[in-house]
């Protein structure tokens, strides 16, 4: 195989299965804090903070793909 | 017509000094332009201050409110978040001015380049290290990198651990902000190449709604990550503030 090709399939490959876990990660985590907020309504800011906090930490999983995907395309 | 036509820097007015190259470009040129716009707004929601709040003025004291009990003293703490409001709100209102200049068609971006990023992220970097000696002196650096509460032999492992935790804050910090930034603006660049790349008008149709939902979803990103930034290097503040034991 062209090595370009490669890159440009391992870019697709990467991004594509980096954006599995993260999505499911922040799905139980907005799930979970939307429980807590319907159980207590008045702690609904302290939970929405962290709950914001925790989504910036696991959304910098699928970004980190994105960035190696965007170095296979471009730099490799 | 490229993909990361928008990553690329063009030199506007050449200047170098002593070997070092201090062109404007249109980053710098989109920087000023967003401290300046925001420096003016600023001044003028908070000019002559009055008890009771007007129009104008309520504006400010909701954003100031806004980032001081949310922010401060929500990772801080109280007692020690006073000092601290000035330097978050300022991170605060600059990521978010650097955010919303590349909505506008034709500027840039200029948390989209690695290095403006990096820049804010290793200030957050020195600041914390240089709060965490001043507090705790360098009893505190040892006990962040070896906490007492590990027994003694476990030192070989949690040592390295926490040296790489300590060195990837900074560096999560700036991937995080460039990688959203660069990955919303491609998004909307690479739906409007496809009408260029289809060669027909009546792919428009769909492309500019479609376009606009992600504009209007990338000023909620640009105020979220300004959000995020300023969070979390209130959290990283709030650990070097504390007590350690």
């Amino acid at each position: 195989m062209d090595p370009k090709a490669a890159a440009m399939l391992a870019a697709g490959i990467a991004m594509g299965i980096g954006a599995i876990g993260p999505g499911i990660g922040i799905g139980n985590l907005v799930g979970k804090a939307l429980e807590g907020i319907a159980r207590q309504p008045e702690a609904a800011g302290q939970i929405q903070t962290v709950m914001f906090i925790g989504i910036a930490f696991t959304e910098a999983i699928a970004l980190y793909a994105l960035v190696v995907a965007f170095m296979l395309i471009f730099v490799a | 017509m490229h993909v990361l036509e928008h990553f690329y820097l063009e030199v506007i007015v050449p200047i170098e000094v002593f070997g070092i190259d201090l062109s404007i470009t249109n980053l710098t040129l989109s920087m000023f332009a967003a401290a300046a716009i925001f420096l003016i707004l600023l001044i003028i929601l908070a000019i002559k201050p009055k008890v009771t709040p007007g129009k104008r003025q309520i504006v400010i004291e909701l954003l100031l409110t806004f980032i001081k009990r949310n922010i401060v003293y929500n990772m801080i703490g109280k007692k020690e978040g006073k000092n601290w409001i000035p330097f978050i709100s300022g991170i605060f209102v600059f990521v978010l001015a650097n955010n919303l200049i590349g909505l506008i068609p034709g500027a840039y971006t200029p948390t989209l380049n690695p290095m403006v990023p990096i820049t804010l992220a290793l200030i957050v970097f020195v600041i914390v290290q240089i709060t965490n000696l001043r507090k705790h002196g360098i009893k505190g650096l040892v006990r962040t990198l070896a906490p007492s509460s590990v027994p003694s032999w476990m030192y070989v492992i949690v040592v390295p651990i926490e040296t790489i935790s300590m060195i990837s804050k900074p560096f999560s910090l700036f991937v995080r902000l460039m990688a959203n930034m660069l990955a919303g603006h491609t998004i909307i660049i690479v739906l409007y190449g496809l009408i260029l790349y289809f060669k027909s008008y009546f792919i428009a149709i769909p492309i500019v709604p479609f376009a606009l939902i992600m504009n209007l979803f990338e000023l909620f990103v640009s105020a979220i990550q300004a959000y995020i930034f300023a969070i979390l290097s209130a959290m990283y503040i709030g650990e070097a503030v504390k007590p350690k034991h």
